[in-house]
């Protein structure tokens, strides 16, 4: 049971009456008062008796299942008025705060019997699981002084995937992919591809990639003119991508306020979206002592969707990353040669040191290629030297560099590739690296 | 994820009863029930107050020193009843008015008189003199006596002895004997020697004095502690009070209230204030509560929302900035900007990873022009004594940065050496 804004109001308005009745015949004030009070209390309980029952309200949903982090969709709610009054009312769909549901409160007007449908716009503001366990409905009698309420049970949750921001640099590298590949005028050849097929020369094909032996073979079997061949050559195919992120804790640093793992996931989806066009299988494992998430043997479109999907409720674990595992869950994965990508922080040398001992496992058998977001906040303090706490500063910065420095040779001298870069840039610079490490057919 | 399947387009629901969806609100009767315990714990702490209120009665409370009604240490209850069993009929009054109403023209009166409160103004102690013929006065203060009683005066301070035989001519004092003294004591003004003094406290102190003019009496007790319940049985207060109060068929028992107190010449707030200012003031207070409960009433239960850890991964090194500070590592600062500087010039000046110092502060003091010692100051040798000099050598390496770049760089001066490049963009 509530009150409504009305009844106060009704409650208020007595002053008159009790000043007005006082002024004509003195010494009634008390009685008016009483008698006011009464009215408003009385009309409160007739509104009460009127109204409908809040819980004679069938709740149901109809959600739709996922939603791009920082895009809106609409969630409906479709409630029945079971009972044998009309319902007037507001009705509250208690949506957690940051499902970003546009109105939380509505005004219903449902007949008996009838069904109406209520229509809450949810731009969700952090990835994962965004859940509602009730509504709330209140229901006002005749005259809007006084509500029942109830809370109904209906249970509904939506999945925030990572907004994978990243896309637009695809076409980009779709294209440098497509170079690489024998479907665009410029053909290249040589190590990291493998023969394609035979086609007939077009103009401002490379020369140098005409096949004499096939051409002659054509030239035996008619008096037409002379056709030549040339050679296409594409890409390995069917290479593995194994992508490891590192779900631990050095994860939910934040970077230019973008937690880690969200700028691994947006690098991990570019990568993703960018094998699986050129043809490579790609597995995605989040870990930090066990696994948190994984994506095996999917491609195309099923992989891009399973990934967001697999990632959305992947949160940092305020744990130690346990590396020594590692080598065992890519085996696991394959056995087959691949690229192993390690999304990680690459620290100070101590932080790193479970991470360098694993290293030399993988090495041996795969091509691993270490990411890490760097700060660009550490890039500008060692060029600010305006007063000696700057001056400070810009010594932490440096040192913070040079750690990172000595990491990565430390990477590079056991074998691995190291990739670093902001988080804007941290996606693209990992695509490159990928189709640079194709073109040289190390994958 | 959703309950029900809506392959239905029309809004018209089955017309049957329909339950509804589970609720999580109680109802009215679930409320009561879950309400009952504390209900009833509330009933049962009430009762026990109550009750015990009710079996120790207010004894232990001080009440009104002598009251005729007080059951307490410092009432009167039992003087007053043994004097009601023995026929005296004893009015407990509060008003002057009242007791002049009482006492009204006839002799048959005794007056008993307490104004521990200070209620009653000079003329008005005057008039209570005048009551009756028998007039008995306990713990008379300044302006009782002053009004009352000529001659009479406090002679403050506390009896040597606890009891003192009456040793005087009153009848009550010599039918009593002897009775006990309590805290103050009265005496005698030598200019009016029509007091007769009982149960000496000391030398010309008694604890009680009694005149006798134009055939009425008026009797001071010091402080009335002879009239107390808990002493009221000691040495012989009882006959002392009995004697005293009993004398006629009519007691009265007056102790002013604040119906005595004379009111101002100015009206009050309240006689000017209209009659309805006080139900007005009752509404808007209901109308509060009633916002409240309208403002108040939440719209179901709140809602949980688990927060990320927020952590600002530059933290570490803004750590390690004031770690320097704090503990003047001048050196180390130093050196660690060196090292920085020195692996971007090498870079810079195209040397090798592995080449030496020597061999970088040589290609930089030949790039630049500068004289070698200067450059090998700056990037090795010199070590900041003071802040001002770390400041000054941090000042120096960004300078030699930029005499570098601008020197390797042909056409293009000055800017990059306000950003520093990364070390690890890319490069392998």
């Amino acid at each position: 049971m509530t009150l409504s804004g009305r009844f106060v109001a009704l409650l208020a308005l007595g002053v008159l009456p009790i000043i007005l009745i006082d002024s004509v015949t003195p010494g009634s004030a008390a009685l008016v008062l009483a008698g006011w009070v009464l009215l408003a209390v009385v009309l409160a309980g007739i509104d009460l008796a009127t109204a409908a029952s809040p819980r004679s309200v069938t709740v149901a949903r109809d959600l739709p299942a996922r939603v791009r982090l920082g895009e809106s969709v609409a969630a409906e709610l479709y409630l029945t008025n079971g009972g044998t009054r009309r319902l007037r009312g507001v009705v509250r769909d208690a949506w957690q705060p940051s499902a970003g549901a546009s109105v939380t409160r509505s005004r219903i007007d449902i007949p008996a019997g009838e069904r109406r449908r209520v229509t809450v716009v949810l731009t969700p503001f952090r990835r994962g699981e965004r859940r509602v366990e009730t509504v709330t409905v209140r229901s006002f009698g005749w005259l809007g002084l006084a509500a029942r309420q109830a809370s109904l049970v209906a249970p509904g949750r939506i999945r925030a995937l990572p907004p994978f921001t990243a896309r637009k640099h695809l076409p980009s590298r779709l294209a440098r992919l497509r170079e690489l590949d024998g479907r665009t005028a410029v053909m290249l050849r040589g190590q990291g591809t493998e023969f394609d097929s035979l086609r007939e020369y077009v103009r401002g094909d490379d020369v140098r990639s005409i096949d004499w032996r096939a051409t002659a073979r054509q030239g035996v079997s008619g008096a037409a003119p002379q056709r030549l061949m040339v050679r296409t050559w594409r890409p390995e195919r069917d290479r593995r991508v194994v992508v490891v992120v590192d779900s631990a804790r050095t994860a939910a640093a934040r970077i230019e306020n973008e937690p880690r793992i969200d700028t691994a996931f947006e690098a991990s989806l570019l990568l993703g979206a960018l094998a699986s066009h050129a043809g490579d299988r790609v597995d995605f494992v989040a870990w930090d002592r066990r696994v948190r998430g994984r994506v095996q043997g999917a491609a195309g479109a099923e992989l891009l969707s399973r990934m967001v999907d697999s990632m959305a409720v992947i949160e940092p674990e305020l744990i130690e990353a346990d590396w020594a595992g590692v080598p065992a869950l890519v085996r696991g994965i394959t056995n087959r040669h691949a690229l192993v990508v390690l999304l990680t922080s690459i620290d100070a040398p101590g932080a790193s040191g479970a991470l360098l001992a694993m290293l030399p496992q993988l090495t041996r058998r795969h091509t691993v290629l270490v990411a890490s977001v760097t700060d660009p906040a550490t890039l500008a303090a060692v060029s600010d030297r305006d007063d000696l706490e700057a001056v400070y500063r810009a010594a932490a910065a440096e040192r913070a560099l040079l750690d990172v420095a000595r990491v990565s040779a430390a990477m590079r001298r056991l074998g691995g590739e190291v990739v670093t870069g902001a988080p804007a840039d941290l996606p693209p610079a990992l695509a490159d690296r990928y189709i640079a490490l194709k073109a040289a057919g190390r994958l | 994820m959703t309950l029900t399947d809506f392959s239905t387009s029309s809004t018209q629901a089955t017309p049957e009863a329909d339950p509804g969806t589970a609720s999580v609100t109680p109802t009215v009767r679930q409320a009561a029930r879950r309400g009952v315990f504390w209900v009833v714990l509330g009933i049962i702490a009430v009762g026990f107050v109550i009750v015990t209120a009710l079996v120790r009665g207010d004894g232990g409370a001080a009440g009104i020193p002598l009251a005729a009604d007080s059951p307490g240490l410092a009432g009167s209850k039992a003087v007053v009843e043994v004097l009601r069993d023995s026929g005296v009929d004893v009015v407990p009054v509060g008003s002057l008015e009242a007791a002049r109403d009482i006492a009204g023209d006839s002799t048959n009166v005794t007056l008993f008189f307490s104004d521990p409160g200070g209620y009653l103004e000079a003329d008005q102690l005057d008039a209570v003199v005048d009551l009756a013929v028998d007039t008995v006065v306990a713990d008379p203060d300044f302006a009782t006596l002053q009004a009352a009683s000529a001659g009479a005066v406090s002679a403050g301070g506390k009896p040597d002895d606890d009891t003192a035989a009456a040793a005087c001519s009153v009848p009550a004092a010599e039918r009593a004997g002897t009775a006990t003294l309590g805290q103050k004591s009265l005496a005698v003004d030598a200019a009016t020697a029509d007091w007769t003094g009982c149960f000496a406290s000391g030398d010309d102190s008694w604890a009680m004095l009694q005149q006798q003019a134009d055939g009425s009496t008026l009797s001071l007790l010091a402080d009335g502690s002879q009239l107390r319940n808990d002493t009221i049985a000691a040495e012989g207060n009882a006959a002392l009070a009995l004697s005293l109060l009993g004398q006629h068929s009519t007691l009265i028992w007056y102790q002013p209230t604040l119906a005595d107190v004379v009111g101002g010449a100015a009206p009050t707030l309240g006689e000017l204030s209209p009659d309805w200012v006080t139900p007005v003031v009752v509404l808007l207070a209901l109308v509060v509560v009633a916002a409240a409960v309208w403002q108040g009433r939440r719209f179901g239960s709140l809602v949980v929302e688990n927060l990320p850890v927020t952590v600002h991964a530059g933290e570490t090194r803004e750590g390690r900035a004031r770690l320097y500070a704090r503990t003047s590592s001048r050196l180390r600062a130093a050196d660690a900007l060196r090292i920085g500087t020195i692996g971007r010039l090498a870079a810079r000046l195209g040397l090798a990873r592995t080449a030496s110092v020597d061999e970088i502060v040589g290609a930089a003091a030949s790039v630049t022009g500068l004289r070698l010692a200067d450059v090998r100051d700056t990037l090795v040798d010199a070590r900041p004594e003071s802040d001002r000099a770390l400041v000054d050598l941090s000042g120096r390496l960004v300078d030699l940065e930029r005499a570098v770049t601008a020197a390797t760089e042909v056409g293009a001066a000055g800017s990059p050496a306000s950003a520093p490049p990364s070390t690890e963009r890319m490069g392998s």
